[in-house]
């Protein structure tokens, strides 16, 4: 069995439910790779095109392998009024990569969420399943030692 | 003595574990973990049991433990922003822990369960519930035309895909309170004879979706849930605004791109699935057990006209004191920024507020007398939506602002309608263009009449109402669009 058949088992529902089925392969390699669009189609039993038509609608899925720690940077409406621009700015300044990019030592993945429902203290930036409160320019460079 | 620590993603965001850790190691100290009150500028949030009910200790810090609990502390009456709110659908927020069966109750089910279906949808008539994820629908007519549809199979959906920025009242149910959640919903299933729900959760509250999780396990151990009475299932979204969108949602349950659907059918009789489907915000069903407990008619006894009962305000930008406001329909925006909200805080000074999130409208100053209820904001052109106050101040400049709200608007468009995919890339570019310092009025005249065909052609709100905020910030601050 390979290893995407034991990871889509138990995804196999008629009609199958697609984005769950995502969601479990990047659950478990991290992205999901361009080249196994075909054998996941193949598993679900639905077209190659069904399957990259939900990978490519929703942010949350990657085609690429993330770095070790996802950055999320917050640039919702309320983390702008609290001046957010500033706090991405010094990440990117900090990592040496822009918003999507990834650092060359495969550490950190920097990304943009439209709001982490931490909006009464903002600007917020979520690392991992970590969130990070009131995160100006100058605490911003902090909070990454913590994740190595 | 137990000493009650908020659990809280953003109690914990601003260091409420380190509290807890250190406060555990007092001796005689038996540390509780609640949720958060709300009041998040006071976090971490440390309370006490006194003979007068809790006490409070604000902002603490985990190095202030060893002699914290010998200061004396501040009694919750004598904290305006808690003491001046009225707390029904978050009474529990801050105060039990949200696992503990024994402290939620589930009171409001059993006495549901032994009531005939039409008395529950009856009293929710009564009650005059308005939906509050943002389009204020009533839920007594969802739910009568969801009962009144015959099928094989129907279904109950809690929207907990929270997306507009600036808000956070479901997240505060999810991990505060999730039974409460639990329980509107299996009595809405009981109302409407259906046996399956879901959750949809976005993935950006992982701590939410930990806590539901767990809850919908305790319940159903305890009997509460289950194939017989009703099954309920946790679906995770994966960071699409649009799939807050109740049939944009039902497509992403369904596993498929969230792709609005054209209204009718509507979802109450053709959802999920095709079958017969409620679809409520998650406010909206911890508002349920109440209405149930207390009567209808209670309900409707609070707030305006057309508004009733309480609605949860949630203060964010820049203000001094951000949070969570429950309180009845019918005070103004300027008591919630300002009696609620101290104000903006040290060196900024009010310039604009958004209220209604990215589907809202930017008012200044001379709107501040709006009152809160559905009705007066869309009399002033805007939409109270879910809640969500977002303050700027004096640095913002409004041409940026619209300018990331068109980002938004494009980022997060599903597709489907071409004014809306193609209109707010559209709108965005001219948005540069005056951003730059070169814009006409010719621009000014063509992103009007761009936002009058997203707004005239679109299935959806997303671009029905996205146009809205950058209309009235060009309205009220048409100078700054007007830069060279």
């Amino acid at each position: 069995m390979s290893d995407l058949e034991k990871i889509l088992a138990g995804c196999t529902d008629s009609p199958p439910n697609i984005l769950a089925a995502l969601q479990k392969v990047q659950a478990a390699l991290g992205y999901v790779p361009h080249e196994a669009v075909p054998k996941i189609a193949a598993l679900l039993r639905v077209t190659d095109s069904d399957v990259a038509g939900v990978l490519s609608f929703y942010h949350d899925l990657r085609t690429e392998k993330p770095g070790k720690h996802v950055v999320k940077v917050c640039l919702g409406d309320s983390c702008r009024a609290m001046n957010c621009e500033e706090t991405l700015a010094a990440f990117e300044k900090k990592l040496g990569c822009k918003l999507g990019e990834t650092t060359k030592d495969g550490r950190y993945t920097l990304e943009k969420v439209y709001c982490l429902g931490n909006c009464a203290l903002s600007p917020s930036v979520m690392v991992g399943e970590d969130l990070h409160a009131r995160v100006t320019p100058r605490s911003a460079p902090n909070i990454l030692k913590e994740y190595k | 003595m137990n000493v009650y620590v908020p659990n809280d993603a953003c109690a914990r965001a601003v260091g409420a574990d380190r509290v807890a850790e250190a406060l555990a190691k007092q001796p005689g100290v038996t540390v509780v973990r609640t949720s958060s009150r709300g009041a998040f500028f006071l976090e971490p949030l440390v309370e006490i049991d006194t003979p007068s009910g809790r006490a409070a200790y604000t902002n603490v810090d985990a190095k202030q433990a060893g002699g914290l609990l010998k200061k004396k502390p501040t009694p919750l009456s004598e904290i305006p922003f808690l003491a001046k709110q009225t707390r029904f659908t978050f009474a529990n927020a801050g105060v039990t822990e949200p696992l503990s069966l024994e402290q939620y109750g589930f009171k409001a089910l059993e006495k549901a369960r032994g009531l005939d279906p039409q008395k529950i949808v009856d009293e929710v008539k009564t009650a005059n519930l308005r939906g509050r994820g943002g389009a204020a629908f009533p839920v007594g007519v969802k739910w009568q035309t969801t009962k009144d549809t015959a099928a094989d199979r129907k279904y109950v959906v809690a929207n907990a895909d929270e997306g507009d920025p600036g808000t956070y009242s479901d997240r505060m149910i999810l991990e505060g309170d999730p039974y409460r959640l639990i329980e509107g919903m299996a009595i809405c299933a009981h109302a409407v004879g259906a046996k399956q729900g879901y959750v949809y959760v976005r993935s950006e509250y992982p701590a939410g979706i930990r806590k539901l999780r767990a809850a919908i396990g305790h319940a159903l151990e305890a009997g509460l849930l289950g194939p017989e009475s009703f099954e309920l299932k946790v679906a995770v979204g994966a960071g699409a605004y649009i799939c807050g969108e109740e049939t944009s949602l039902l497509e992403s349950l369904e596993g498929k791109r969230g792709l609005v659907r054209p209204k009718p059918p509507f979802p109450a009789i053709q959802g999920l699935w095709q079958k017969p489907t409620v679809i409520n915000n998650v406010v909206s069903f911890a508002t349920i057990p109440d209405i149930i407990s207390r009567g209808g008619a209670w309900h409707a006894s609070i707030g305006t006209a057309t508004s009733k009962g309480t609605m949860p305000l949630q203060l964010a930008g820049a203000i001094r004191q951000g949070g969570l406001v429950e309180v009845p329909f019918g005070i103004s925006l300027e008591e919630a920024i300002y009696d609620f909200g101290g104000g903006l805080p040290k060196g900024s000074k009010f310039k604009a507020v958004q209220v209604g999130g990215p589907l809202g409208s930017i008012f200044p100053e001379a709107l501040l007398k709006t009152k809160i209820c559905f009705d007066d904001f869309i009399k002033n052109g805007g939409i109270l939506g879910h809640g969500g106050i977002v303050v700027y101040d004096q640095r913002t400049d409004m041409v940026a602002l619209a300018r990331h709200l068109m980002q938004f608007t494009a980022d997060e468009s599903c597709g489907k309608c071409t004014p809306c995919r193609v209109g707010s890339t559209r709108a965005k570019e001219i948005l540069d263009v005056i951003l730059k310092g070169e814009g006409t009025e010719a621009d000014l005249a063509l992103l009007e009449e761009l936002g009058d065909t997203m707004k005239s052609t679109s299935l959806c709100a997303l671009g029905g109402l996205a146009p809205e905020p950058v209309r009235t910030a060009i309205q009220y601050f048409g100078k700054e669009f007007r830069r060279k």
